[in-house]
C-alpha cells in the first residue's frame, strides 16, 4: 500500500483527533477523586455542632491528600451549607446525588434534617453515615445504607438508666422532660424502661420549656421522693431553670440526662455557678477525662495530632472526632477495594470494628447503630475543657 | 407554695396585662389587633440582653434603647401591616398581615440572635428569693404603665385625642383632628408598652426567641376576658391568668396547666362573650 499525502494526513489527523478526545478520559479516569458529599448546617441558629464537625472533616481530608489519596485518589468534600433546614437539606442531597456524583455522603447532623434526606439517599443507594440519634433513622430494611456513627436516643436513656440504678444506686426517679416531639416520646421510653429494670419512676412530667418558675414541678418531685431528676430535653432554658430551683429549694439531688444539660450556653443563665454542680450529662468514654486530668490515651493520640491544627476551645471533641472518623471510613472502604457504592456499603457491613477516635464502630447487616453502649458514659456537666468533660463520679 | 404561686403568679400576671394593654392601645386607634404584640414584649428582653451584655451599655440607656428600637417596630407595624388593610377592616386581612410580620420578627431573632435563651442581667439587685426583683420589677412596671396610660389619657390634650379616635374616628376627623398622625404614635406607644413588659420580666423569661408566640397567646387572653379596649379589664384579667396558672402549675403541672387556663378561658367567654369588663355593643340593623 502506498502512501499518499492525503492517506498520510487523513491518518494524522486521526491520531490526533483520537488522543485530543481520549487522553483527558484516560486521565480523569486514572485520577478522579473520591467524592463524599457533606450536609452541614454551617450557619443559622444549629450550626455549632456543624462547625465542629467541619473542622474534623476537613482535617481528614487535608490529612489524606496530603498523604498522596487513597490509591492515588484525592478526597473531595462536597459540602453544602443545608442551615440546619430539611429543605435545604434535600435540594443539597438531590445535587450531590444527580450532579456532583458523590461516591458518599456524612451527615445531615441533626434528626429533623435527616428525617427528611435518608429515603432520598436509600432510594438511591448512596452509603450514609450520619450522628443523628433519633432511633428509627436506622433501619436496614427500609435504609440498608444508612449507618449511624454516633449513639442512638436508646442508648442514650441506657446510659442514664445504668448510671442511676448501678452508680447511684437510687430507685426513685423523677423523669422531666420538654413538650416537644423529643420531650414527649423520650420521657415515654424513658419512664418504660426504668419500671422494666424495677425501678419506682414517682414522678414523670412534660414541661413547656418556656415556663418561667420550675419551683412547681421540683416540688412535685420531692414530694413524691424523687432520689434523681432524669432530663429529657434540649432546652438550656428549661434545664438552668431546673438547676436554680433546685438550689433555691436546698434540694441537693441529682440530675442526670440530655447532652444539652452541659451546654456552655447554661453558665450564663445561672444565679450561681454551684447550681450546676451534681448535674451528669450524657457523654463519651473517648471524650472523658479522669480525676487525674488525662484523657485516654488514643484521645490524647487525636489531640497532639490536631495541635496547632485545630482549635478544640470552643467546640466538642466528639464533633470534631466523629467528622474525622467518617471521612475515614469512606476512605477505608476504598482502600480496601470497594469500588462503587454498594462496595462501600458491603464494606461497612463487616466492620468489626472499625477503631476510630470518637469510638469503635462495630457494623453488620443487621446492625447499623454502631457505637458502642459501653462507651456512652455520663459526664460532669460543669467540667468541659477543650471539648471534653470529667467522668462522672462511680465510674472505673 | 402560696408564697410562689402569689410571687411568679403576679409576676407573669403583670407581663400579660402588659401586652393585654399593648393590644388595646394599638386597637383603640385603628380597630386592629396586631399579633405583633407578643414579639415586642420578645423583642423588649432580647434587645435589652444585647444593649446591656454584648453592647455594654449602663441599664438607664440600655432601657431606652430598648425603647427606641420597639418604637421602630410598631411604626413598621404600622406602616407595613396595619395602614395597607384598614380600608378592607371587615375582611380581617390584619390578622394575616401582622401575623406575618411577627413571624418575621420571630425568624430573623432566631437567625440574629439564636434559638437558646439567653441571659438578662440582674437590674437593681434588690431582693432574694420570693422577694427576688425578678418577681417584683414586672409588677412595679405594669403600675406604673397603668398609671402613665391613666395620666395620659385624663389629664392630656394628646390622651382626649387619642380618646376620640378611639370613640369615633370619623367624628374626630371631622373635628380636625389627624387621626392617622395619633394612629401611628398609638403604635409607637403600644410598642413602648410591649417593650416595658419584655424588659421587666427580662430576668423571669429570659432573652429569647420564642417567648413572643407565648405572649401574644397569653397576652390575648386578658384581653378576651376584661373586654376588648379596657386597659382596667387587661389589668385585672392579666392578673387574674398569671395567679390562675402558677396555681394550676402547682396543682396539675406540666401541660395539664395549660389546658386548665385555657378551659377557664373559653367557659368564661361563653359566659360573658363581650369580657367581664366589656359591654355589649348593639348591632345596627
Amino acid at each position: 500500500m502506498s502512501l499518499t499525502r492525503r492517506n498520510f494526513v487523513l491518518g494524522t489527523s486521526a491520531i490526533a483527533g483520537a488522543a485530543i478526545i481520549g487522553a483527558p478520559r484516560y486521565a480523569h479516569a486514572a485520577a478522579e477523586s473520591l467524592r463524599i458529599g457533606w450536609l452541614a448546617a454551617l450557619t443559622g441558629p444549629s450550626s455549632a455542632p456543624g462547625i465542629g464537625f467541619d473542622r474534623g472533616v476537613k482535617f481528614a481530608a487535608d490529612s489524606l491528600n496530603a498523604a498522596g489519596g487513597v490509591k492515588g485518589r484525592k478526597i473531595e468534600i462536597v459540602t453544602r451549607d443545608t442551615q440546619g433546614d430539611p429543605t435545604k437539606a434535600v435540594n443539597a442531597t438531590q445535587e450531590m446525588i444527580n450532579s456532583q456524583k458523590v461516591h458518599a455522603i456524612w451527615g445531615p447532623t441533626n434528626s429533623g434534617e435527616s428525617l427528611a434526606v435518608t429515603p432520598i439517599m436509600a432510594r438511591a443507594g448512596i452509603p450514609n453515615i450520619h450522628p443523628c440519634v433519633i432511633d428509627t433513622l436506622i433501619d436496614t430494611k427500609k435504609f440498608p445504607n444508612a449507618f449511624r456513627i454516633a449513639p442512638s436516643n436508646g442508648q442514650w436513656d441506657d446510659a442514664v438508666r445504668a448510671y442511676c440504678l448501678k452508680v447511684l444506686k437510687v430507685k426513685k426517679i423523677a423523669i422531666i422532660g420538654d413538650t416537644t416531639g423529643y420531650g414527649v416520646t423520650a420521657v415515654k421510653a424513658c419512664v418504660a424502661n426504668f419500671k422494666r429494670d424495677g425501678a419506682d419512676v414517682v414522678y414523670s412530667n412534660n414541661i413547656d420549656a418556656t415556663q418561667t418558675d420550675m419551683t412547681p414541678d421540683m416540688t412535685r418531685a420531692r414530694n413524691a421522693g424523687a432520689e434523681v431528676i432524669v432530663i429529657w430535653s434540649v432546652s438550656t432554658g428549661m434545664e438552668a431553670r431546673l438547676f436554680n430551683a433546685r438550689a433555691e429549694m436546698n434540694w441537693d439531688v441529682n440530675f442526670a440526662g440530655h447532652p444539652s444539660m452541659a451546654s456552655g450556653e447554661i453558665r450564663g443563665l445561672l444565679a450561681k455557678p454551684q447550681n450546676w454542680d451534681k448535674v451528669y450529662a450524657v457523654g463519651y468514654r473517648s471524650c472523658s477525662y479522669g480525676t487525674d486530668g488525662k484523657l485516654p490515651a488514643k484521645s490524647q493520640e487525636f489531640v497532639d495530632k490536631v495541635q496547632g491544627k485545630v482549635s478544640l476551645d470552643d467546640t466538642l471533641f466528639w464533633w470534631v472526632t466523629a467528622g474525622y472518623d467518617a471521612v475515614n471510613m469512606v476512605a477505608q472502604a476504598v482502600r480496601e477495594g470497594a469500588g462503587s457504592s454498594k462496595d462501600i456499603i458491603a464494606y461497612w457491613n463487616t466492620l468489626h470494628p472499625y477503631a476510630g477516635y470518637f469510638g469503635n464502630y462495630t457494623y453488620t447487616a443487621e446492625e447499623h447503630n454502631g457505637y458502642p453502649t459501653a462507651d456512652v458514659v455520663m459526664s460532669a456537666a460543669n467540667s468541659a475543657k477543650h471539648g471534653t468533660f470529667l467522668l462522672a463520679p462511680g465510674y472505673v | 407554695m402560696l408564697g410562689s404561686i402569689i410571687a411568679s403568679g403576679l409576676a407573669m400576671g403583670a407581663v400579660y396585662a402588659l401586652i393585654g394593654i399593648t393590644y388595646n392601645t394599638m386597637f383603640a386607634t385603628s380597630r386592629v389587633m396586631s399579633f405583633t404584640a407578643g414579639q415586642l414584649g420578645m423583642l423588649g428582653g432580647v434587645l435589652g440582653s444585647l444593649f446591656m451584655l454584648k453592647v455594654g451599655l449602663p441599664p438607664w440607656l440600655a432601657f431606652i434603647a430598648t425603647l427606641l428600637g420597639c418604637a421602630v417596630v410598631g411604626l413598621v407595624t404600622e406602616l407595613v401591616a396595619v395602614r395597607p388593610v384598614l380600608k378592607s377592616l371587615d375582611q380581617h386581612l390584619y390578622v394575616l398581615s401582622t401575623l406575618a410580620l411577627a413571624l418575621m420578627i420571630q425568624q430573623v431573632t432566631a437567625i440574629e440572635w439564636g434559638t437558646e435563651p439567653q441571659p438578662f442581667p440582674r437590674l437593681f439587685n434588690v431582693g432574694s428569693g420570693l422577694m427576688d426583683e425578678k418577681f417584683w420589677l414586672p409588677v412595679v412596671a405594669c403600675a406604673l404603665v397603668v398609671l402613665g396610660l391613666e395620666y395620659l389619657y385624663r389629664r392630656t390634650l394628646v390622651g382626649m385625642a387619642f380618646l376620640a379616635v378611639a370613640e369615633d374616628n370619623f367624628a374626630a376627623r371631622a373635628l380636625g383632628l389627624p387621626e392617622r398622625r395619633l394612629r401611628v404614635w398609638s403604635y409607637v406607644l403600644a410598642a413602648a408598652i410591649g417593650g416595658i413588659a419584655g424588659f421587666a420580666s427580662g430576668q423571669l423569661m429570659l432573652a429569647f426567641f420564642a417567648n413572643g408566640t407565648l405572649l401574644n397567646f397569653y397576652g390575648f387572653v386578658p384581653v378576651a376576658l376584661g373586654g376588648l379596649g379596657n386597659n382596667r379589664g387587661a389589668l385585672i384579667g392579666g392578673l387574674a391568668l398569671g395567679l390562675f396558672q402558677q396555681a394550676a402549675n402547682f396543682t396539675v403541672g406540666g401541660v395539664f396547666s395549660s389546658i386548665a387556663v385555657f378551659v377557664l378561658f373559653i367557659v368564661v367567654l361563653l359566659a360573658v362573650p363581650q369580657g367581664l369588663f366589656g359591654s355589649a355593643t348593639a348591632r345596627r340593623v
